[in-house]
């Protein structure tokens, strides 16, 4: 039987494999693509907790939240195109013009 | 939707009736492009116009609500509503000096100020985690956009990609953490939220970890300690108009949400929040201003000085209650009216002098008296001296805090007044001590008219206080 609890483990789980992508990878594509664990899973938390409640908010947002993601790389991507033409580089150790 | 819901929306449906006209003014009549910046920005007045009628006819109470009650039209939405109209304005004037220097197509720029406007007026009225959170992303995804905007500058899309990996991880903090409250409370709407709060004995682990992990992504929006690091890269990056606009609009966005969570959403855990919000105020205040001193450059060092103001409308947060929320928005209306000044004054500078650093300065006074009065002016109201507005806008927040027996807070909220006092001087030295560095700068009548009318904002606010004063109180009076 699988309960509320295995999902949020799970989501619990890919939220965290996702920081430690964001900390440890230093290709900026790499980054972006952890970035979108996150959100996947906060996606998981919200469908697994509105199947649990029996309510379809969960569901919903879930949509809203698919729709942002998808603005987020969208712009993500174009301003790693952008970073690559500049700089010739995605290695985020190697973007360090700003700093104090 | 009725014809009351609809008037509730009227200033989000002009806006976007407005990027209409912009969009198709710069695609189809070519002959206007050189003056899509005015027919922006006196769009947005008639759309401010529009707003303050609104207010008039709500009179202190609320205005309406539409789509099932997630977006509501409530006196501190128009509050705030006006602010954020009123600095779009200032920036799409800034944004028109800064473009007529660089090569690029105007539209485009207007076109992405005003999404993140529109973004920032939904933010306001937002009364459901859906539309709060949503709103959120349109702010920050255009101010992406905006701060990668000059393509061929290394700084500038360095600034971008670091905004974009750390706002869209503080997204994703602020999603996760959503989906706790939902599935704590089974809703996502602020009224149905609260209710469930109020009806738990004892909050559960992960419900706490949500609210944590909502008020660590909004604090990211507003610049709060640990979550400022982005500040200086990106305000130094960006271009400038876009700095004014992160530093002023996105930052007030930021407190908007933080505020209506705090008063509207977990009022009925602010016992267990007080400390840790006086201690995130605490460690603001101290990291903003004492970053500041070391500054060159002037973006980084309007940065720093930005987190320290953070910081004391953090420490009304912490106080919270009436004094609190009232002392959040009458800071926010002075912030915002000082900031733009100085930006006014630093954009110009910025464009004619082609230099940020604050070696350019130099001189300031006998080069153009206008725009050394009134960034000397500004500064000295930042730093919170009588009888400017600013002035006043701490009193109140640091007597909040007295109020709620967060003595210690207050006390280092004055201390800072000192510290931000030396910074905002050592500029002020350098504009009217040190030589000047080149000859006269012509200041247009276009950029006269706004920088006589904030500096008589700033003088104005500061001396008659008690209207403002009422103002910011009818606003949140509401919710106590």
């Amino acid at each position: 039987m699988i309960t509320l609890n295995h999902y949020l483990i799970l989501s619990g789980c890919l939220f965290a494999i996702g920081m430690y992508g964001i900390i440890t990878r230093r290709n900026a594509l790499l980054i972006l693509l952890s970035v979108e664990l996150l959100f996947n899973a906060a996606n998981l938390s919200f469908v697994a907790y509105a199947r649990y409640l029996g309510d379809l908010t969960g569901q919903v947002f879930v949509f809203f939240t698919m729709v942002v993601a998808a603005c987020e790389v969208a712009i993500g991507l174009a301003v790693a195109i952008l970073l690559f033409r500049t700089r010739e580089t995605l290695n985020t150790d190697e973007i360090n013009t700003l700093k104090w | 939707m009725n014809l009351a819901g609809f008037c509730s929306l009227l200033p989000e449906a002009l806006v976007i009736a407005l990027m209409f006209v912009v969009f198709a003014a710069d695609l189809f009549l070519p002959s206007i492009k050189k003056r899509l910046g005015g027919l922006t920005a006196w769009g947005l007045t008639a759309i401010l116009a529009c707003l303050l009628w609104q207010g008039f006819l709500a009179g202190g109470q609320k205005f309406g609500e539409t789509f099932q009650g997630t977006f509501l039209c409530d006196p501190m939405a128009l509050f705030f509503k006006a602010l954020f109209i009123l600095t779009g304005i200032i920036v799409v004037i800034l944004a028109r000096e800064f473009l007529k220097k660089a090569d690029k197509n105007p539209g485009e720029f207007y076109l992405l100020i005003l999404s993140a406007l529109l973004g920032m007026l939904f933010l306001a009225s937002a009364n459901d985690f859906i539309l709060l959170f949503v709103s959120v992303e349109l702010v920050t995804v255009s101010f992406y956009v905006m701060t990668a905007y000059l393509k061929t500058d290394q700084r500038s899309v360095e600034a971008g990609i670091k905004y974009l990996i750390l706002g869209a991880l503080s997204s994703g903090m602020m999603l996760y953490g959503i989906s706790f409250i939902y599935g704590h409370t089974g809703s996502t709407h602020f009224d149905a939220v609260r209710g469930a709060l109020f009806g738990m004995t004892s909050a559960p682990p992960l419900l706490l970890l949500g609210i944590l992990l909502l008020i660590a992504g909004l604090g990211f929006k507003a610049g709060a300690v640990p979550f400022q690091l982005w500040i200086p890269d990106v305000y130094e990056g960006a271009p400038i108009p876009v700095t004014a606009f992160l530093s002023v609009g996105s930052k007030m966005a930021g407190f908007a949400a933080l505020l209506r969570i705090c008063v509207s959403v977990i009022a009925p855990f602010d016992k267990k929040w007080a400390l840790l919000m006086a201690v995130i105020a605490a460690m603001t205040l101290v990291y903003g201003n004492l970053g500041a001193i070391p500054q060159k450059n002037i973006k980084r060092f309007f940065g720093y000085s930005g987190i320290g103001h953070a910081g004391y409308l953090l420490t009304a947060i912490a106080a919270g209650g009436f004094s609190g929320a009232r002392g959040v928005l009458f800071y926010l209306l002075s912030y915002a009216v000082t900031m733009l000044a100085a930006f006014l004054v630093v954009v110009y500078c910025s464009v004619h002098l082609e230099s940020d650093d604050m070696s350019a300065y130099d001189g300031l006074s006998r080069r153009s008296p206008l725009l050394a009065g009134a960034l000397f002016l500004s500064l000295l109201s930042l730093a919170g001296v009588p009888p400017l507005s600013g002035f006043f806008a701490k009193f109140l927040v640091l007597s909040s805090a007295v109020e709620k027996g967060l003595i210690w807070l207050a006390v280092l909220g004055a201390l800072n007044v000192v510290i931000s006092l030396y910074y905002y001087l050592t500029l002020v030295k350098r504009m009217y001590i040190h030589p000047p560095a080149g000859g006269v700068i012509a200041v247009p009548l276009s950029f006269q008219i706004p920088l006589y009318l904030l500096m008589l904002g700033i003088v104005g606010i500061g001396v008659v206080q008690g209207p403002f004063v009422r103002l910011a109180a009818s606003a949140v009076s509401g919710f106590f």
